[in-house]
């Protein structure tokens, strides 16, 4: 801790019924179980992660291509690909258990049935070393055909069932695939949900015109990265004005400025994913721009920022 | 992985893994690149005094044998490996081979330079014969050298040495390519196909992997 303590500006914030010293943390999928990351940054200098996401059985993920580069951001199309329930217990929550002493751990959670997240989250809820789940609802429901997250009532039922599973901070990760994602937030909150990690990635596609061929091995695949900041500080902005829980906002956050527009907007933590493949860096200081910018404007504390864009509504 | 990071305004790039191509006395690393897309563009425009943001050495590397020949067996931009690799084993006294092929003249790189990073003469092979010998770089290989075949290039180049060193009951290691996010394991991104069905991830299981650890489809 360096500096005069009583004029640096709080970044500590009461949220999810725990202490969380930073708001930046690393985005699902983009830091895997966190022991990767471990040798390459300080992880308890940050808030903590979003792990890769849990099903309850391993699944292998799809062919290669599975990313590639596009305009101000990358698509993927990984399929999921992760050790299963049993394993993520026995290998990975263990490490994060003894491991991380200040940050704090979400487990992404997916699978094809209700009762396939029920299981997962069932499965956990006994365990120590995470502090809550974000519910990853851009998966097809095998039932319906359709995504959890465009389906109102699939994710109202999801929701609700998921809220008899636990007591643990429960965040439903918003797809920005629908017309109107207040509509979904709304739901989500309505149901039980504590936060909302606002927004996943946009369905996208880029074709390789030597070959005629999807560049992606699964043919489409989720866009990331600076390109869809604007799209994720308006979901975070639209869902803010509906709901009252929580929001992290995610969606091409490369440094402090980026950060700091989705807390105006509404967001009381914010996600660091694509722009860490850039720079392994970008998350600590993307943490330390937010702080920069609360001193530069005499802002006291961070959790006052939040929300108070003048949008002049 | 060698990129720009997030700091150059106006520029999104993500990181390129890249082979280390020489390292001088002075502590310095070079890097071989081809300028194939915007990416390797952006990189090439780099002057002296500009930052360029580097992640590594990652993955598996080339592992020579005390005794034995190593033949290095290179196809386009998969001579950068061996640039490094051969000076290395040059500078340790061992015997090394050079079989580098290109589709043609106009992309064979420059072969003084190379003989000064690596003490050697490569042998060049061009798809076309414009320069050095017609044919591809199989044909400059011997089935019956007690030699460690390492090999880097297009995928078909890989997959005929892969077959042609089962057939010869030969020692291959590949170093392959495909489409990488984090370079460290994280993103899952680059896999490749196991000979056992499993996807394995270019960064930290190879780029090196022993050819017959791999699935290179039906010929």
């Amino acid at each position: 801790m360096t500096g005069d303590r009583a004029t640096s500006p709080v970044m500590s914030q009461r949220l999810f019924g725990a202490d969380i010293h930073s708001p930046v943390f690393l985005a699902s999928g983009t830091c895997g179980y966190g022991q990767e990351y471990a040798d390459l940054i300080p992880l308890d200098d940050i808030g903590g992660i979003f792990t890769k996401a849990v099903s309850v059985e391993p699944r292998a993920g799809n062919p290669p291509h599975r990313v590639a580069e596009t305009p101000g951001g990358m698509i993927n199309a990984i399929g999921l690909e992760n050790v299963g329930l049993d394993r993520f217990i026995q290998d990975k929550l263990s490490w994060l258990r003894e491991h991380l002493t200040r940050a704090h751990v979400f487990v992404n959670v997916v699978g094809r049935t209700r009762d396939d997240y029920a299981a997962v989250v069932a499965g956990l809820d006994p365990h120590d070393g995470f502090l809550g789940y974000e519910i990853n609802v851009s998966c097809p429901n095998v039932k319906g055909g359709t995504l959890f997250g465009t389906d109102e009532t699939a994710l109202a039922d999801l929701v609700a069932r998921l809220r008899k599973e636990t007591d643990r901070p429960l965040i439903i990760k918003l797809t920005p695939n629908v017309s109107d994602v207040g509509v979904f937030a709304r739901i989500c909150e309505e149901e039980g949900a504590d936060g909302l990690s606002a927004i996943n990635t946009f369905p996208g596609m880029l074709v390789d015109t030597r070959s005629r061929r999807p560049v992606i091995g699964n043919r489409s695949g989720g866009v990331s990265g600076p390109a869809i900041l604007p799209m994720g500080v308006y979901a975070t902005w639209r869902a803010r004005q509906v709901t009252e829980i929580p929001i992290i906002g995610i969606g091409g956050i490369r440094d402090g400025d980026d950060a700091v527009q989705y807390i105006l907007a509404g967001a009381a933590l914010v996600q660091v994913g694509t722009a860490s493949f850039v720079d392994p860096d970008a998350a600590v200081t993307t943490h330390a721009g937010i702080e920069a910018y609360l001193r530069a404007h005499g802002v006291a504390t961070l959790a006052e920022l939040v929300g108070t864009l003048d949008d002049g509504l | 992985m060698l990129g720009l990071g997030l700091d150059t305004p106006g520029t999104w790039l993500l990181p390129r893994p890249f082979s280390i191509g020489w390292r001088s006395e002075r502590g310095l690393i070079g890097i071989l690149l081809r300028v194939f897309g915007r990416g390797t563009r952006a990189l090439s425009a780099l002057t002296p005094g500009e930052t360029a943001l580097v992640l590594g050495p990652l993955g598996t590397e080339f592992e020579a044998a005390e005794g034995r020949t190593t033949e290095c067996v290179a196809g386009g931009v998969g001579l950068a490996p061996f640039v490094f690799l051969a000076a290395e084993e040059i500078a340790a006294g061992r015997p090394v081979r050079l079989v580098y092929g290109e589709r043609d003249a106009e992309a064979v790189f420059d072969t003084d330079l190379l003989r000064e990073l690596t003490d050697i003469d490569a042998e060049v092979f061009t798809e076309d014969g414009s320069r050095g010998t017609r044919g591809r770089v199989t044909a400059g290989l011997d089935p019956a050298a007690d030699s460690v075949l390492c090999a880097c290039g297009p995928t078909p180049m890989l997959a005929a040495l892969a077959r042609f060193a089962v057939e010869h009951d030969r020692d291959l290691q590949v170093s392959v390519e495909e489409h990488m996010g984090c370079g460290i394991g994280t993103c899952q991104g680059c896999v490749v196909r196991s000979s056992a069905g499993r996807w394995v991830k270019a960064c930290v299981e190879g780029p090196v992997f022993r050819a017959t650890d791999l699935d290179w489809g039906a010929p």
